[in-house]
């Protein structure tokens, strides 16, 4: 039965407030099932519709409840069923792959219906094909959610034949076809939105919709039938941060379906859309330009991914050559592989950059099916290949029922790998054989050995003699490009000494750039975008082994076509210049390599800077005409007459400017600026299109600082080389925080949201790049370079020779204005001292007073005049307060008195304290005699996982999970060794002395999917704690919440950009993150549009400071409010910025016993400060007429701005967006009414401890047996939670509960697993298991029928034993990727793993009996493993920087090896393990024995009884 | 910053007094000096703060104390030099008479000793004259604008040589014999070497600055000159007017105005006059009224003349003593109990002490009747009290009155250029630093009342930069 909405206008949630689609992320479950041998059957179908049905927790619903996210599959064409419609619809179906079907979404209402069938069938004609019948598709509407349905739109099949074409003739003319149906209708204004065309192919056709993924057979009736045949069935179920219904961007698409996330979107389009004036083809002639524009506008990540890749195959590319051109694995110096290997992936870096983002990709052809995993590999892909002929491929294990006897080989992808099945040839293909046989099929080693550019001599060490020439001109010079001493001194030096950028420590409390009085660099304007949840940062320091700085500039060529004169462009390892360097490229003489200069100064006493910039966009693009492959824009000359063009303008406009005229692939552009310095700058310029920088005033300022004496332990050349590594090593940072991997598709990606720049100023110059709140023009950035100029070179100043002191790092009278003032602290001391609320306010004042201090952007804000009401009809300070919790900060960051003191004073007043990162003393977790509590009732769970067990996560009312912290979002940490003391190691598991390191992710989470499975464990950790996720204002971050929302969290944390910390790098401290009021605004208007709000409450940080900030952030939709430094303060804090050197001379944040003890904080000061702020915010109720906070909550049209304000930058700001409030229905509540309801229907863990009641209750032993499958998730650790609840961190005596599984275990399986608790399961895993293990067993064996040998298979998945604490585990056959990650005291036995294994490891033992992937023991601090090297290649694959490889001597030590392989045969009953035992003499001396070497130092410290604090090791290369 | 954690690893070591009975017997600077070494280390304590209170708060000038102390570990003196002249013209002067309110604002006197910031500016100016390091700047474009700065106290010199070097011609108007105001006349020289500000001087007079002494303004030269020939005038003329002490016998002979007494010793000692035998406290009792700096050096002064006896009077109570290292009203100026070099010298001090009369023969001073007072709270407002039956009396020979200035002392001058006053008797200024005579600016203590050294510097540098405005503008 068809049902027909007719005139039902599909409601799209456009752009409107701070809510911009494009940066809606997705994430989810992939999978395919494949006949090797070709045969087409409805069992195949099926099977795709049960792997969607078990991969529904993978998926998400809507704030209806009912609106899934979308979920699709795509088959061959089932010519057998359509031949059987054919003959409904009254025509005749010629053969299979002589005709093409197309699926349509199109209008419900019927006026525009008819006109898109116009355009289609005009254009089918115009294309010489014939069209032969529409159908109606019939579905069923019943099963759509409110949401989905009101958007759904009228579903059409087309049937085309051209004569005399088929196959891929064919596809390529409906490629054509759609194309151009699709630019018509574009033109005649239908977006993606009203009309789409899912598939038009003579092979392949897709099925997709806006549901969850078991109503896909319930929606399309067509799937029921039995003549629905295919031999390949892709499939998706997406998981949407929001659930704005858009039924394009289901997925699949048309060639691939895609899990995870392309990062470089922004470049890789403007890239393409550059290149397709050199687009050629024999296939298409005069045709290929009815393909443009090659990306469909509006289109996502994988869709414009999808359209990329359409177009190479469709031009001849292989599928498999293809997928690798667009997602390279890494080829780097750490790698095996081979060189032709190498020479292919180098020859291609010069035609394309890579689509970078994590990436689990399937693609297909209808007759080919591969699988391909990006070079981090942080998508699980796993696989099984069953004797009778078939392949299922899925994100999990265990997504298809298989007997276990059936199974020929169970397998992962590892990163970067691939695998395909080819159902023509009726074989599967491996990685090795795809590698070879396509970097082969043309001598690209050769190409690029005879036609790359080397030039000779480059990157070599500088010459430095010509580097002291401006002589007493150098301070103008340094003036006229803004440089100050604090620039010169803490960053430009500190990198010539460290090689590494300078750390600081403390929020950013100095003016944004918009509301400062002072001139501002450009830079100053834009902001790091970061990863958070869609899709994980990268550790640049640890797994640098896939990142690269390595890029080609010159001029590329047809990207459809391949020469060897394609890699004819210059080979850069870096993107740095020295002066030399530039020097080589401005004199190289090659051919068909023409270099040209292009000066970027303007006129200093005419005010024509935007005349310049067109002037300086047309030469550029003369000089390409002319045959230039390289430009260089300089601003060497500046003088009186002439200023410099910000770089950053200059090449961003060349860079927009070029790709408009469709020729920015012809040139690389090169920046020769005295501007760069800072390595922001460097990202910048770098991700607005430069391909390479030449700082040249930073060399010539550290030949001046040479001659001067302040590098009196260096040569110049060190200094120079040193600051070369620091930049570099920090753009590996800013990459790896998006999770990018290659610069050459970080250059041009815009990786940038703009604070204070005007949309005219980012449509001209710097387009694509997000600005929200409007700000300054071309007018005013003119007339802030010209107030540097003139500091330089004007009037007859007396201390013009004199760079100014700076100011923004540390506080100058005459600098930027901060936030926190020395008067404001001091008073705001005494307040809390003396209990004085007038002195209270005479700090707000100080803080509030904007006009003086203008730093925020709440300060521009005003409350708008209302009906007061009597102060005692306003909500009690008592009840305000409980709103209120200090924000988190770790146990190693502050000193313990300082930690302690804040839990008392807001447990006093029953508030929250947070325990950040890194553990509680579970002393803490009983009330003290007098009442008072240390605990932190929120603890938090950061990615080093330190300290988090089972127990410490029974302690808490509320889980916080930090994604990103305000200072340095996208980042890791790391605790120096020296900060490590015997307290710290205790709570965190590890060894005194012992460098401790924060991954960047967290390991479990690379995509939103994985964070809804986190919220869960925890959820199953602490069924009465509520879950929280801390996020980082950014743009996006509004529909991040969403996403956090629909995993069920019950609180999402907003964190402004200048959030406090402990140590961070001052780039990330200055330039990465939003100011809250944006991403708090954004947050509130996204749920809200998402119907999720109602679910979730908000909370927000970031140096809140008053009643009033309180009172804005209510409005602007926040429920709940955190304080840190302002915390901190209050205990006596006095903004030092010495945390990260353990100095604080208040004994605030510091492990140094003497400075502790200067530490005068009381409970009452806090207390007093937030009965303050409560007050506070009382009053300011009182007059905006609130008698209730909640009632508070989102009144944002409470807020108006001033208007008034004279500054002649913050004038052009616009708070619409900020304010704005989207349509709503009257019943729409602003704030949290309800809480969001866990499914537990497929939890075991109820039955489990119903069960173990007498162990529980009497510590009577029990034995469970049970079956299990990948539905059943976070087994064992709600049992857990009770045991941890009863008896403990101690736990049950051992074994006292047994439990045995049987089946495929889904994720997170005995997670948290407490003392006392066996868990065996016979079958296989998926990721996590063991995830935090504090104290449990568990064992893993392969189905007893099970005829594959387990030690070459994988079992079990990715992340096992992640932050474990301690216990063991046992795995009869192979772990996935990241065994033992962040292990720290765990022991384990497993006869082989993937990459990365023991990574940032702290404890522990870990037996591996077989081959390991590569990074092994890469930031492993301490424990031990042991691993069989029997091709004695071990030592290649591990990552030597912190461990070293001994063979095994001891006695004692082999003594417990041999144990602990006999209890794995014992235990697994492997045969494998029985045999190394059996020939132990021969066996053990292919033992490895990997030991961190500064842990070795511990135990032999240790040993020695010798821990004195003197003498620990200084570790931290790298504090960040 | 400083060496990390320095000031757990080094204590507060400031340069010691040389002894009573030495420094009795001359004028000189009562100072040692600290070794090049311990300054170095001493510089080293300096924490570099987030938040440099010291600079920020303390110091009116708002000197970059953490960057010169910076350099002074790193022993790079010249650079030091360098951001020291950036805020101040005479660090040579405040090094040696600033009563530091950095240092008492110093992060590190919160719980610790603060550093030795006094002490570390004047280091780096005498190093830098010794080695020759401070030269003239002398301005290379000449304006063409004349301007006119009336007295040569610290207000008017730094507004002098701000101007001088920005290119205009600068007359300094002094009414004495040599320029320098309080600095010359008002300070001793055992707290500040007259030495120290000829040099100076002699810096200013190669940067072209031009001295015109003994010239009365209003009497010499009359507002329209000024206005006429100048184009720009800075007013700092110094808030000169004492506060007197009218109560019966002020009258008799022997009691003076603090700053009469001391200018006239520093005149004679400088041999600008000759010795003034009823000035000077030679065999006298001599009793000082007032509590302040003033007062203190009018006690050592009187002790250097050869005073038989040496009475300090202060009315309001004694401050709290305090013996800890640290500042118990950080970071402001707290009222503790100070005692001075000259304190030490030999000086009997009360506090809580009113002075009711005095009593002479022979129309000259003999005896003076006091009584002890209470500060008690009336009606909110904290007000003194005499205490029943507390008087007592003293025999004195020589009374000097040290209890402050209540503005400026009037002049023709003023009068004549229309200049607004505010109810303290000083200059009534705008932002800008100028009166409401278009073109006259005024600073120092003729606009903020009698203050320090370092902010008259301060208010100096102001009035320059605004004149430099005004003058650019027209």
């Amino acid at each position: 039965m068809k049902t027909i909405i007719e005139n039902n206008k599909m409601k799209i949630v456009k752009k409107q407030g701070l809510y911009e689609p494009q940066f809606e992320h997705d994430s989810c479950g992939v999978g395919f099932v494949a006949n090797i041998n070709g045969t087409p059957t409805h069992t195949i179908v099926e099977d795709g519709l049960n792997i969607l049905k078990n991969l529904v927790h993978r998926g998400a619903v809507g704030g209806d409840q009912k609106t899934g996210d979308g979920a699709g599959m795509l088959i061959q064409i089932p010519h057998v069923f359509l031949k059987k419609i054919s003959k409904d619809l009254g025509f005749k179906l010629p053969d299979f792959q002589n005709y093409g079907v197309g699926f349509l979404f199109m209008p419900q209402e019927k006026t525009a219906r008819d006109k898109i069938v116009s355009i289609v069938e005009k254009n089918i004609k115009k294309e010489g094909a014939e069209l032969l019948a529409w159908r109606n598709v019939p579905v069923q509407p019943g099963c759509l959610g409110e949401m989905a349905l009101e958007s759904m739109p009228f579903m059409n099949q087309i049937f085309i034949t051209v004569k005399g074409l088929k196959k891929e003739e064919l596809q390529r003319r409906l490629y054509i076809i759609r194309k151009c149906i699709e630019k018509e209708a574009a033109t005649n204004g239908f977006s993606m939105q009203d009309f789409y065309i899912p598939s038009l192919s003579c092979s392949t056709i897709t099925y997709k919709g806006m549901f969850d993924a078991p109503m896909l057979e319930e929606f399309y009736e067509d799937f029921a039938d039995p003549d629905f045949k295919s031999a390949v069935a892709v499939v998706h179920q997406r998981y949407s941060t929001n659930t704005f219904p858009s039924w394009p961007l289901a997925q699949p698409f048309r060639h691939i379906a895609h899990n995870g996330e392309i990062n470089t979107l922004r470049g890789n389009i403007n890239k393409m859309c550059a290149r397709e004036t050199t687009l050629e083809s024999p296939l298409y002639g005069n045709d290929i330009k009815k393909l443009f524009p090659i990306i469909e506008p509006g289109n996502s990540d994988s869709g414009s991914f999808d359209n990329a890749y359409e177009l190479l195959v469709s031009s001849g590319r292989s599928l498999e050559h293809s997928t690798i051109m667009m997602i390279p694995e890494a080829f780097g110096p750490s790698y095996h592989i081979s060189v032709d290997k190498k020479a292919f992936y180098e020859y291609h870096a010069s035609m394309m950059e890579p689509w970078d983002g994590p990436a689990a990709m399937i693609f297909t052809d209808g007759f080919r099916v591969g699988a391909l995993l990006d070079r981090n590999g942080l998508r699980p892909a796993r696989y099984i290949i069953t004797r009778h002929g078939k392949v299922v491929m899925g994100s999990e294990v265990g997504v298809l029922d298989i007997k276990p006897e059936d199974v020929l080989k169970k397998g992962r992808l590892a990163p970067g790998k691939m695998i395909m099945i080819d159902t023509l040839k009726k074989r599967i293909l491996r990685d090795n054989e795809i590698k070879s046989s396509v970097s082969r099929r043309k001598p690209y080693r050769h190409w690029l050995n005879h036609n790359r550019i080397e030039l000779k001599g480059l990157f070599q060490i500088p010459a430095t003699e010509n580097l002291s020439d401006t002589g007493s001109l150098l301070t103008i010079i340094q003036k006229s490009f803004g440089y100050t001493l604090e620039g010169v001194e803490k960053i430009i030096l500190a990198m010539a000494v460290n090689a590494q950028e300078p750390i600081s420590s403390m929020g950013d409390d100095e003016a944004l750039a918009v509301l400062s009085e002072r001139p501002q660099l450009l830079y100053r304007y834009f902001k790091q975008l970061f990863a958070q949840v869609t899709n994980p940062p990268i550790d640049p320091y640890r797994e640098n082994l896939v990142m690269s700085l390595m890029s080609f500039i010159g001029r590329e060529r047809n990207l459809l076509d391949e020469t060897p004169l394609h890699c004819h462009q210059i080979k850069l390892t870096h993107p740095i210049l020295t002066n030399d360097d530039l020097d080589k490229l401005r004199k190289c003489e090659i051919e068909g390599f023409a270099v040209s200069e292009v000066p970027i100064l303007f006129k200093a006493h005419k005010t024509e800077l935007k005349e310049a910039l067109d002037d300086l966009c047309d030469l550029s693009e003369k000089q390409i005409d002319n045959g230039s492959s390289l430009i260089i824009l300089t601003d060497r000359g500046v003088n009186e007459n002439y200023a410099p063009i910000p770089a950053l303008l200059a090449t961003s406009a060349v860079h927009h400017h070029l790709i408009r005229a469709g020729k920015r692939h012809l040139a690389g552009i090169v920046v020769e600026t005295g501007e760069a310095r800072d390595v922001m700058h460097f990202a910048t310029l770098i991700g607005y299109g430069a391909s390479a920088v030449n700082p040249y005033l930073v060399f010539t300022t550290l030949a001046d600082q040479k001659k001067k004496g302040k590098l009196p332990e260096l040569t110049l050349e060190t200094a120079i080389e040193n600051y070369i590594i620091a930049i570099k090593k920090a753009l590996l940072k800013i990459m790896s925080k998006m999770g990018i991997s290659t610069i050459r598709s970080y250059k041009g990606a815009q990786l940038f949201e703009s604070v204070g720049l005007s949309s005219s100023i980012i449509d001209k110059y710097f387009a694509g790049t997000p600005t929200r709140i409007e700000g300054i023009g071309i007018d005013e950035i003119e007339k802030e370079t010209l107030m540097r100029h003139k500091l330089a070179y004007g009037e007859t100043s007396i201390d013009k020779k004199i760079l100014d002191s700076g100011g923004s790092y540390h506080m100058r009278k005459s600098s930027q204005n901060h936030l926190l003032t020395g008067e404001s602290i001091v008073i705001l001391h005494r307040a809390v001292r003396e209990n004085n609320y007038a002195l209270y306010k005479q700090y707000t004042d100080l803080i509030n007073h904007q006009s003086q201090n203008l730093c925020t952007l709440r300060g521009l804000f005003h409350f708008k005049d209302s009906e007061p009401i009597p102060i005692d009809k306003v909500e009690p300070v008592e009840s305000i307060v409980k709103r209120f919790v200090s924000s988190a900060m770790s146990y190693g960051s502050i000193s313990p008195e300082a930690h302690r003191t804040m839990a008392i004073a807001m447990n006093r007043i029953g508030a929250q304290s947070n325990s950040g990162e890194g553990g509680e003393d579970e002393n803490r977790f009983k009330k003290l005699a007098n009442g008072d509590w240390e605990i932190s009732k929120v603890k938090q769970i950061a990615s080093g996982r330190f300290g988090v067990s089972s127990n410490y996560l029974a302690n808490a009312e509320e889980l916080q999970i930090k994604m990103a912290q305000g200072a340095k979002p996208g980042e890791g940490g790391q605790l120096p060794g020296h900060k490590v003391s015997e307290l710290i190691a205790s709570v965190r598991y590890s060894t005194p002395g012992v460098m401790l390191i924060s991954p960047p992710p967290h390991h479990d989470i690379y995509s939103i999917e994985d964070l809804a499975q986190l919220i869960f464990d925890l959820k199953n950790a602490n069924p009465e704690a509520r879950i929280s996720v801390k996020l980082v204002s950014e743009v996006g971050v509004g529909t991040v919440a969403a996403g956090v929302a629909k995993g069920k969290a019950e609180m999402v944390l907003i964190s402004g950009h200048d959030g406090g910390t402990g140590a961070s790098p001052l780039s990330s401290v200055k330039y990465a993150g939003i100011p809250w009021e944006i991403g708090l605004a954004e947050t509130q208007q996204t749920l809200l549009l998402n119907k999720l709000r109602s679910n979730i409450r908000i909370q927000v940080d970031g140096q809140i400071k008053t009643g009033r900030d309180v009172v804005i952030g209510a409005l602007l939709g926040a429920e709940e409010f955190g304080f840190g430094t302002m915390s901190l303060v209050s205990l006596g804090c006095v903004m030092m910025r010495k945390c990260h050197l353990d100095a604080c001379p208040v004994g605030v944040a510091t492990q140094d016993p003497e400075l502790r003890k200067r530490f005068k904080g009381k409970p009452e000061h806090l207390i007093n400060f937030m009965n303050f702020i409560a007050r506070d915010v009382r009053e300011i109720m009182a007059k905006l007429g609130f008698k209730t906070f909640n009632e508070m909550v989102g009144q944002s049209h409470k807020i108006e701005t001033d208007k008034a304000l004279a500054h002649y930058k913050a004038k052009g700001l616009d708070f619409s967006n900020i304010l704005y409030q989207p349509e709503l229905k009257e019943e729409t509540s602003l704030h949290a009414t309800s809480k969001p309801q866990h499914d537990f229907s497929n939890t075991l863990d109820f039955e489990i401890i119903k069960q173990a009641m007498p162990a529980l209750e009497k510590k009577k032993k029990v034995e469970i047996n049970m079956p299990i499958r990948n539905r059943n998730r976070t087994v064992g650790t709600m049992l857990s939670y009770e045991v941890s609840k009863r008896f403990g961190s101690k736990g049950l005596p051992d074994n006292t509960i047994t439990c045995s599984f049987k089946g495929s275990a889904g994720q997170s399986f005995g997670a948290f697993l407490a003392s006392g608790v066996t868990f065996q399961l016979e079958g296989d895993a998926n990721d996590y298991v063991g995830k935090g293990l504090s104290g449990g067993r568990i064992i893993l064996t392969p189905p007893k029928k099970a005829t594959f040998r387990p030690q070459n298979n994988i079992i079990t998945g990715n992340v096992n034993l992640f932050g474990a604490t301690r216990g063991e585990m046992f795995i009869r056959g192979k772990a996935g990727e990241r065994f033992c990650v962040r292990n720290s005291g765990a022991n384990a036995v497993v006869e082989g793993v993937g990459d990365h294994a023991c990574e940032y490891m702290t404890g522990g033992r870990v037996v591996i009996l077989g081959n390991t992937g590569v990074n092994f023991a890469a930031g492993m601090s301490g424990g031990i493993a042991y691993v069989l090297d029997s091709d004695q290649l071990f030592d290649t694959r591990c990552n030597l920087e912190m461990v070293e490889l001994t063979p095994l001597t001891d006695e004692k030590e082999s003594k417990f090896l041999y144990d602990m392989i006999s209890r794995h045969v014992k235990l697994t009953g492997s045969t494998y393990a029985a045999e190394i035992l059996h020939d132990w003499e021969e066996m053990l001396p292919q033992f490895v024995k990997v030991l961190p070497i500064d842990y070795k130092k511990a135990l032999e410290r240790m040993k020695n009884f010798e821990s004195k604090e003197t003498e620990l090791v200084t570790v931290t290369e790298e504090i960040y | 910053m400083g060496k990390l954690k320095g000031f757990l690893e080094h204590s507060r070591v400031t340069p010691s007094y040389r002894p009573v009975h030495e420094r009795l017997n001359d004028f000189n600077d009562v100072c040692e000096k600290l070794s090049e070494k311990e300054i170095c280390t001493q510089a080293s304590r300096c924490m570099d703060c987030g938040i440099p209170f010291c600079h920020l708060m303390g110091c009116p000038l708002n000197n970059l104390i953490p960057e010169w102390n910076d350099y002074i570990y790193k022993e790079q003196w010249s650079d030091a030099l360098k951001r020291l002249e950036l805020t101040n013209n005479f660090p040579e002067i405040t090094g040696r008479i600033c009563p530091a309110p950095c240092e008492t604002a110093c992060t590190l006197a919160i719980n610790d000793s603060p550093v030795t910031i006094r002490n570390n500016e004047l280091t780096i100016t005498e190093m830098a004259f010794s080695r020759g390091a401070i030269t003239p700047k002398i301005s290379v474009t000449k304006t063409g604008k004349r301007v006119a700065v009336i007295g040569s106290g610290p207000a008017g010199l730094a507004a002098a040589q701000q101007l001088a070097r920005l290119g205009h011609t600068v007359v300094v108007l002094e009414k004495d014999k040599k320029p320098g105001g309080i600095l010359r006349y008002g300070i001793p020289n055992f707290k500040l070497g007259k030495w120290v500000i000829d040099r100076r001087i002699k810096q200013m007079e190669q940067e072209s600055v031009i001295f015109e002494t003994e010239v009365n303004v209003g009497i010499d030269v009359s507002a329209h000159y000024l206005k006429k020939y100048f184009a720009a005038i800075v007013i700092s003329c110094g808030s000169e007017a004492p506060r007197d002490l009218n109560v019966p016998g002020r009258e008799l002979n022997g009691i003076h105005p603090a700053m009469d007494y001391l200018s006239n010793a520093n005149m004679y000692l400088s041999a600008d006059t000759p010795l003034d035998t009823i000035l000077t406290a030679r065999n006298k009792k001599v009793l000082v009224i007032g509590g302040g700096d003033t007062g203190s050096d009018c006690v050592g002064t009187a002790n250097r003349q050869g005073a038989k006896k040496v009475y300090q009077f202060e009315i309001m109570p004694k401050p709290l003593e305090w013996n800890e290292p640290w500042n118990p009203q950080w970071p402001e100026w707290p009222n503790i109990l100070r005692t001075s070099s000259s304190h030490e010298e030999g000086c009997e001090r009360k506090w809580s002490v009113m002075t009711k009369s005095f009593a002479g023969k022979d129309n000259k001073v003999t005896r003076a009747d006091c009584i002890m007072v209470e500060l008690k709270r009336k009606n909110g407002k904290m007000e003194l009290s005499e205490k029943k039956t507390s008087e007592f009396n003293i025999n004195v020979d020589m009374v000097l009155l040290a209890m402050g200035f209540t503005g400026i002392k009037e002049n023709k001058l003023f009068k004549d250029l229309n200049l607004a006053m505010t109810d303290k008797k000083t200059f009534k200024i705008d932002q800008n630093f100028m009166t409401t005579e278009p073109g006259v600016f005024a600073a120092g203590d003729a606009v903020t009342g009698p203050s320090l050294v370092v902010r008259a510097i301060y208010q100096g540098r102001k009035a320059a930069e605004n004149a430099h405005n005004y003058l650019t503008k027209q």
